[in-house]
C-alpha cells in the first residue's frame, strides 16, 4: 500500500525569476505595517495590490492569451501563488476568480461569457465569490434547495446562499442551483454565473468571532437571467464541482495560512534561541517542507491531466491541522501578550482567534477523514 | 518512478517478500548480493547499477516495509561510498568517540549494524567528515536495537581509517527515513486488512467512524513520511541535502509516533502479541526513531540553521534549496 506517490517535482527554470518578480511587487506594493494583514492573506482583499498584480501578467497565468491570460506553465502558476502567501500578499481580492472562476469559464463558459468575464479578471478587476453552501447544507452540499427553472429563454434563481466569502467584492458568483424539480442529493444539479448586481440578488454581512466580514448571506428573489447564464451542462452540476476540488484543496494557501507566525516567531528567537523556540522553528520547518512537495505533488499530477482527489484530500487535512496548530504551539513555547503590540504577539492573538475556521473552509476535517477512508477502502 | 525504478522495485520487493517470509539465514544475504543490490549506487564502471539517491530510497523503503531482517540499506550505503575499495559486505555506524591522528584511529565506533561479518565499516569521524576502517581491526561488542536488530560497539587500537567527505550520519538518517515511510505504509496496510475483516458488535470495525477517521489521520502521516523521504533523496541528488534530510528525518520521525499508536489502536490486543507480525513493523519504528538523529537533534539542527539565517530568509532559503 502506497496512498500518496510523491513526485520527483522538476521546479520550472523560470522559478528564480518569478520569484524575485513577486517580491519585488510585494516590496514595492503591500504595506507591513499592520503584521496581521500577513497571515491568512488569501482572505485579505486588496483590490489596489490585485490591479498592479494583473497589470504584471500574475494572474490567470495559465489561460489562453485570447482571453487576457499569459499560457504559463501550472508550475510556474505554483511558484507566484506560494511567493504571493508566503510573503503576505494581501489576494484575497482575485484569489477565487483566479484559482477557480477563470479555469471555470473557459472550460465551461460560453463564449460570450469569457469574453464578458475572463479579461477584467486576468487584469485584477473583476473578482469572483462561489455559492455552494445553504442554510441547510453546509458540509452536505448535495442537499442544494436553491433552485433556477426555465422561463421561456431565462432562467429564474430563487433560494438562499450562506457563508459565501467575499460576496461583498465579487462582480459574480457561481452558483450551484438544483434545475431539476424534485431531483435529489446531486442530481438534477447546474452552475450559474450571477452578476452580483443582477436585480433580487441581495447580501447580507455575516460577522465572525474576530470582528471581520468575510462571510455573507446571499439570496436571490426571482433573479431573471438570460440563457447563457449557464455554465456548461444543465444538469451536470455536481460533476463540474467536484472535479475542481483537487486544485481547491490541494494548493498552497491550505498550508501556508500561518507562515506569518513562523517568520514572526524566527524573528523574535533572533540568532541564539533558548532550546524549546529553536526545537519548535525545526519542527514547523520541518513540516512546511514536506507539505510544500506534497501540495506541489498535486500541482505536478494535475497538470498531467490526472485528478489526484485523495491526495488533495490528505494535503488539505494535514495543511489545515498544520496551521491550525501553529499559533497554540507558539503560544505555548514563547511568553508575549497575544493582545500586542509586539508584532509576535498581534500575529498570534489574530491566528489564535482565526485559525479554527482553517479545519472548516473548503471542506470539514470530518468530511476529508471520510474521503481519505473511502480511498483507504474503509467505506 | 521512471522505467528503471520500477524494475529495480519489482525486483527487490519480491525478493525481501519472499526473504521476509522464511526465518533469515546466511542464504539469505547470498540472495541479496546475487541480485547485487549492494552495489545499487556504485558506479557502473565498477560492475554497479550506477543508481541515484531516488533509486535506494525506492529499495530503502521496501526494506521498511518488508521489515526485512538483512542488513541491504546498511550494506549499499557502504558500498557507495567505499568506491571498491574493500571486498565483502560493508556497513555504517551513526556514532565514533577517539582520535584520528593522520590516518590512525584509536576508539569507540557506536550502534554498528550488523557488524558480524562485515568487511568495513563507515562511520563519522571525529572532528567531521566521516572514516572508513577494515573491520578485521575491531573488537567487536555485541548488542541489538529495541527491534533485536542487530547493531554493536566497536573497538579500535592504531587502526588504519580513510577518510571520506561524505556526512555518514546525514547518509544514515536519509536511508531511516525511506524504511520508516515503507514501515508505515506497511503497518497501514496491515491495519487496514485487520479492521476490514474483524467484527465486533456485529459488523467489521472498518464500518465505525472512529476507526475510519483514525486511519485516515494515519494515511496522512504516512503519506507525509513518503514525501519527505523522496524529497531529501532528491535533494541530495542534487548535491545539497543537508536541509532536506534533516526535516525529511524529523517529519519521518514524528509521523511514527501517530502512526504506531494508531496501528496498535485499531489491532486491539491481538496486535500486541508475540505471534501476530505488526511488532517487527512497529518495533523497528521505535528503533530508527532514535538512529541516525532523533527530533530533538535534528530539530536542533534545523531551528540552528534557520534562526542563524534570520526571519526574512525562512521562505527565500527554503525555495532556493529546490529551485
Amino acid at each position: 500500500m502506497q496512498t500518496f506517490v510523491p513526485e520527483s517535482i522538476t521546479w520550472p527554470d523560470t522559478a528564480p525569476a518569478l520569484r524575485a518578480q513577486v517580491r519585488a511587487l510585494v516590496a514595492a506594493h503591500v504595506d507591513r505595517g499592520d503584521p496581521r494583514r500577513l497571515a491568512n492573506s488569501w482572505a485579505v482583499p486588496d483590490p489596489r495590490f490585485s490591479r498592479a498584480l494583473g497589470a504584471a501578467g500574475l494572474i490567470g497565468m495559465t489561460w489562453p492569451q485570447s482571453y487576457g491570460g499569459h499560457e504559463r506553465s501550472p508550475l510556474e502558476r505554483y511558484v507566484v501563488l506560494e511567493e504571493l502567501l508566503a510573503a503576505g500578499a494581501p489576494v484575497g481580492a482575485h484569489w477565487i476568480a483566479d484559482r477557480q472562476t477563470g479555469a471555470l469559464l473557459i472550460r465551461y463558459g460560453t463564449e460570450e461569457a469569457r469574453e464578458r468575464w475572463v479579461p477584467g479578471m486576468a487584469r485584477g478587476e473583476i473578482y469572483a465569490c462561489i455559492g455552494l453552501s445553504e442554510p441547510n447544507a453546509g458540509s452536505d452540499l448535495a442537499s442544494v434547495r436553491a433552485t433556477a427553472r426555465h422561463d421561456g429563454d431565462d432562467w429564474i434563481l430563487d433560494g438562499q446562499k450562506v457563508w459565501t466569502t467575499n460576496a461583498h467584492h465579487a462582480h459574480v458568483m457561481i452558483a450551484l442551483m438544483r434545475t431539476e424539480e424534485g431531483s435529489e442529493r446531486n442530481a438534477g444539479l447546474s452552475q450559474f454565473l450571477v452578476p452580483m448586481d443582477a436585480p433580487g440578488v441581495s447580501i447580507r454581512p455575516i460577522i465572525d468571532l474576530t470582528g471581520g466580514h468575510d462571510f455573507n448571506e446571499v439570496f436571490f428573489d426571482g433573479v431573471r437571467l438570460p440563457a447563457n447564464a449557464l455554465v456548461g451542462v444543465e444538469g451536470d452540476g455536481w460533476r463540474q464541482v467536484t472535479a475542481e476540488l483537487s486544485l481547491e484543496r490541494s494548493g498552497p494557501e491550505r498550508y501556508l495560512s500561518s507562515t506569518a507566525l513562523l517568520i514572526e516567531l524566527i524573528r523574535r528567537a533572533g540568532a541564539h534561541p533558548d532550546t524549546a523556540v529553536r526545537a519548535l522553528i525545526g519542527r514547523l520547518a520541518a513540516e512546511t517542507w514536506t507539505l510544500r512537495l506534497m501540495s506541489a505533488s498535486i500541482a505536478v499530477k494535475i497538470a498531467r491531466g490526472e485528478d489526484p482527489a485523495l491526495e488533495a484530500t490528505m494535503v488539505k487535512d494535514l495543511g489545515n491541522s498544520f496551521e491550525q496548530a501553529i499559533p497554540e504551539l507558539v503560544q505555548a513555547a514563547v511568553e508575549v501578550d497575544p493582545a500586542g503590540p509586539e508584532p509576535l504577539g498581534l500575529v498570534l492573538g489574530h491566528l489564535l482567534q482565526l485559525s479554527p475556521s482553517f479545519s472548516l473552509r473548503g471542506g470539514t476535517r470530518e468530511i476529508l477523514k471520510g474521503i481519505i477512508a473511502r480511498g483507504l477502502g474503509l467505506r | 518512478m521512471n522505467e528503471q525504478q520500477q524494475m529495480i522495485a519489482e525486483m527487490a520487493d519480491d525478493l525481501f517478500a519472499d526473504l521476509s517470509a522464511r526465518k533469515t539465514s546466511d542464504s539469505s544475504w547470498e540472495a541479496i548480493e546475487s541480485v547485487g543490490l549492494p552495489s545499487l549506487m556504485v558506479d557502473a564502471d565498477r560492475g554497479g547499477f550506477g543508481g541515484n539517491w531516488c533509486d535506494a530510497v525506492i529499495v530503502f523503503r521496501l526494506a521498511g516495509y518488508r521489515a526485512l531482517a538483512l542488513p541491504v540499506v546498511e550494506a549499499t550505503i557502504a558500498a557507495a561510498l567505499a568506491d571498491g575499495a574493500f571486498d565483502g559486505r560493508g556497513t555504517i555506524a551513526p556514532a565514533a568517540e577517539g582520535t584520528l591522528a593522520g590516518d590512525r584511529f584509536d576508539g569507540t565506533i557506536t550502534g554498528a549494524a550488523w557488524a558480524e561479518g562485515a568487511a568495513y565499516v563507515v562511520a563519522p569521524a571525529p572532528g567531521g567528515g566521516s572514516m572508513i576502517l577494515d573491520m578485521a581491526q575491531a573488537s567487536i561488542g555485541g548488542a541489538a536495537n529495541i527491534a533485536g536488530e542487530p547493531r554493536a560497539n566497536l573497538a579500535f587500537q592504531g587502526a588504519t581509517a580513510r577518510r571520506l567527505p561524505a556526512d555518514i550520519f546525514a547518509l544514515g538518517a536519509l536511508a531511516r527515513a525511506a524504511q520508516i515511510a515503507g514501515a508505515l505504509d506497511a503497518s497501514l496496510a496491515m491495519s487496514v486488512a485487520y479492521v476490514n475483516e474483524r467484527k465486533q458488535f456485529g459488523r467489521p470495525l472498518a464500518k465505525f467512524q472512529a476507526v475510519q477517521q483514525s486511519l485516515a489521520t494515519f494515511a496522512c502521516e504516512a503519506a507525509a513520511a513518503n514525501c519527505a523521504a523522496l524529497g531529501a533523496a532528491q535533494a541530495q541528488g542534487r548535491g545539497d541535502g543537508d536541509y532536506a534530510i534533516a526535516a525529511a528525518k524529523l517529519r519521518a520521525n514524528r509521523a511514527v509516533g501517530v502512526g504506531t499508536a494508531l496501528a496498535h489502536q485499531v489491532h486491539g490486543a491481538i496486535g500486541f502479541t508475540h505471534e501476530y507480525p505488526l511488532h517487527p513493523l512497529t518495533r523497528r519504528l521505535w528503533a530508527w526513531r532514535s538512529e541516525f538523529g532523533g527530533d530533538s537533534h535534528w530539530s536542533g539542527v534545523l531551528g540552528d540553521r534557520i534562526c542563524a539565517r534570520g526571519a526574512d530568509q525562512f521562505w527565500a532559503d527554503l525555495t532556493a534549496v529546490t529551485d
